[in-house]
């Protein structure tokens, strides 16, 4: 089935595929719209979200402002998309980033390496008396 | 790459090739975050606060996996030097990254460093936007006791801090100046005894300084922090004294405090209100014309009195605009070649282009309420910050600790100190956990509490993330933009000596 982003009685529907977003990108994304928007998440089908916003009653925007507002949320979701690889990619090189940085030596590197030689000096025959 | 070690000791220098391990463009990503600095622009800052402006949509290239080494040398190389990628799924210098990161967060290992002891609540101004209250009267009632003194100072020296900060509030505190010389010297005799440092710092409006408190603060190294709002007009509509102006008691007692004391021992500090708003270039002349290194421009507190009255209530973006034009009259003097400073900025910039952090407690993760401040007010109750106990001036006692009649360990991790734990962190807000400027900014349970009526908060609608967003966002704008802005910036960042 073939879903258009659009604006329509005074709300904005973003459709997107669950293979390509993921659902912590969705709701990263539009938790940033809850200051002016009531925010709504469903499945159009079984492989498609679909995301609704509409101006919370203290806030009146006319056609061209909704516009923007589904463009700034169509490239939200990307931008979120994208941030949710990293962070997904890189959790368990941040984990332990973190579990060296606190760590009181037993998550240092083992065995110790040779200490670094950038001008060719062997450090291991340096006489230290 | 055992070929490359073994090769290590033949010569002095390398050939480009020995450095190159990998001859494809396959990469792995690295811990880190981006956001848009401007249509054209975007920022990557990584875990432990290096960053990079790159043109728009390359972050998604970078995610993609597009960034090719042979044909974007540079920028390849940037991003393996500045820890965005790795040719290798586990980094070569993971434990360097891993060293950065613990000195990010080295304020840690010291734990609370400033200990506020609010010495009475007695005052003899009526400010329109004080924080806390004001009593005239009531010596007794309002000051605080020896008893709570001794019990302060004891738990003062519990703190694993080798340098503890003993700081006097109010109220105005030299009201209670017999108290403060029986606090300093009681815990100069401590300090010496067990072998810490110990800063003293006495709050003051200074409206009550005399030449023989002067000498007192001389002899014991006590350092003056006062408060001056901008030009006469300014500070005297805000800090409401009545039958004085208190803007010429501050001048004056800012003067006599330099002579005797010398000139930097004294600081000052301005609040924002609404009125100052329309000022920000006379506020700034002011600190420079009086000789200060810098100017710290602060927005009001939300607590306290200041949100009860419509005189200081004004919007975040109002905020922004007087910022930036009070930070560009700061550089105009600059460019004259002046070494002036902005304070916020300044702090913002150390922890933008420098390996370290600043031990400044609105701006930490974790917080720096109970990991860098602790209060002591002067009914024996101990509070969490400073604005805490504004709060409580409220009936609000959220982030009441306990009492001075509490132990070290149930004051400061019992309960309430282990419930706020729990969201004192920006790596694990919602909103912050992805934000780009996280290592720059920090969380602060308490404004939250205050200003949304929770305190993990909702960052849609905070003037704290609206605020350090925008003016970091707007620091590395003016640098991208300005070659001689990013000296400056750069010279601010380093520390000073």
């Amino acid at each position: 089935m073939d879903f258009k982003n659009h604006v329509k009685d005074n709300e904005i529907v973003i459709f997107a595929d669950t293979v390509l977003f993921s659902k912590d990108a969705v709701f990263k994304c539009i938790y940033w719209y809850g200051d002016k928007f009531h925010t709504n998440v469903s499945f159009a089908d079984s492989n498609t979200y679909k995301i609704t916003i509409s101006p919370l009653s203290t806030y009146i925007f006319d056609n061209e402002e909704m516009e923007l507002y589904q463009q700034k949320l169509e490239r939200d979701l990307i931008d979120f998309n994208l941030r949710d690889i990293v962070t997904k990619e890189t959790l368990n090189i941040r984990d332990l980033l973190i579990a060296k940085a606190f760590s009181n030596g037993e998550f240092d590197e083992e065995p110790v390496g040779d200490v670094s030689d950038p001008v060719g000096f062997n450090v291991k025959e340096i006489n230290n008396d | 790459m055992t070929e490359l070690q073994q090769d290590v000791g033949s010569r002095k220098f390398k050939e480009l090739v020995f450095f190159d391990g990998s001859k494809t463009s396959s990469y792995f990503l690295l811990p880190f975050r981006f956001h848009r600095v401007t249509p054209e622009k975007e920022i990557i800052v990584n875990e432990v606060g290096d960053f990079l402006i790159i043109p728009n949509g390359t972050f998604q290239r970078i995610v993609e996996k597009k960034i090719e080494k042979e044909n974007e040398p540079d920028l390849f190389g940037d991003l393996i030097a500045n820890f965005f990628i790795s040719e290798e799924p586990i980094p070569p210098l993971i434990d360097v990254l891993a060293t950065r990161f613990r000195t990010k967060k080295i304020f840690l290992n010291y734990f609370t460093g400033l200990h506020i002891f609010v010495i009475s609540l007695r005052c003899e101004h009526t400010c329109h936007y004080c924080q806390v209250s004001r009593v005239t009267e009531n010596k007794q009632k309002y000051d605080m006791p020896i008893e709570y003194i001794d019990k302060g100072i004891e738990i003062m020296f519990r703190s694993p801090n080798p340098h503890v900060t003993m700081e006097f509030q109010g109220g105005e505190a030299l009201l209670a100046f017999e108290n403060i010389k029986y606090a300093v010297e009681k815990a100069e005799q401590i300090a010496n005894k067990i072998g810490k440092k110990i800063t003293f710092v006495i709050c003051t409006n200074l409206a009550l300084v005399t030449e023989q408190i002067l000498e007192y603060c001389k002899e014991h190294l006590i350092l003056i922090s006062t408060s001056l709002d901008g030009p006469k007009h300014v500070h005297d509509s805000n800090r409401n004294k009545p039958h004085a102006s208190s803007y010429e008691l501050a001048v004056a007692g800012i003067q006599l405090s330099r002579k005797i004391l010398g000139h930097d021992q004294v600081s000052a500090l301005m609040t924002t209100t609404k009125l100052s708003l329309d000022y920000p270039e006379e506020i700034v002349d002011e600190y420079f014309n009086f000789g200060f290194e810098g100017i710290f421009i602060r927005n009001i507190s939300p607590y306290g009195f200041a949100l009860r009255t419509e005189k200081s209530k004004y919007k975040t973006d109002h905020f922004l605009r007087f910022y930036k034009k009070a930070l560009n009259r700061v550089l105009e003097y600059n460019y004259k070649g002046h070494n002036f400073t902005e304070d916020l900025a300044r702090i913002f910039l150390t922890k933008i282009l420098t390996p370290f952090n600043v031990g400044y407690v609105d701006m930490q993760s974790p917080a720096g309420l109970i990991n860098g401040v602790i209060v002591f007010n002067y009914d024996g109750c101990v509070y969490a910050t400073d604005e805490s106990r504004m709060l409580a001036e409220q009936n609000d006692f959220t982030f009441k600790l306990g009492t001075l009649n509490n132990t070290y360990k149930e004051l400061l991790f019992g309960e309430k100190a282990q419930q706020i734990s729990l969201i004192w962190s920006n790596e694990a807000l919602s909103g912050c956990s992805e934000c780009a400027f996280q290592q720059y900014c920090g969380a602060d349970p308490v404004h939250n509490h205050a200003t949304q009526g929770d305190m993990y908060g909702y960052r849609p609608t905070s003037d704290f993330c609206q605020k350090n967003m925008e003016i970091i966002r707007h620091l590395i704008e003016l640098m991208e933009s300005d070659v001689r802005i990013k000296k400056i910036f750069e010279s601010w960042a380093k520390p000073r000596t």
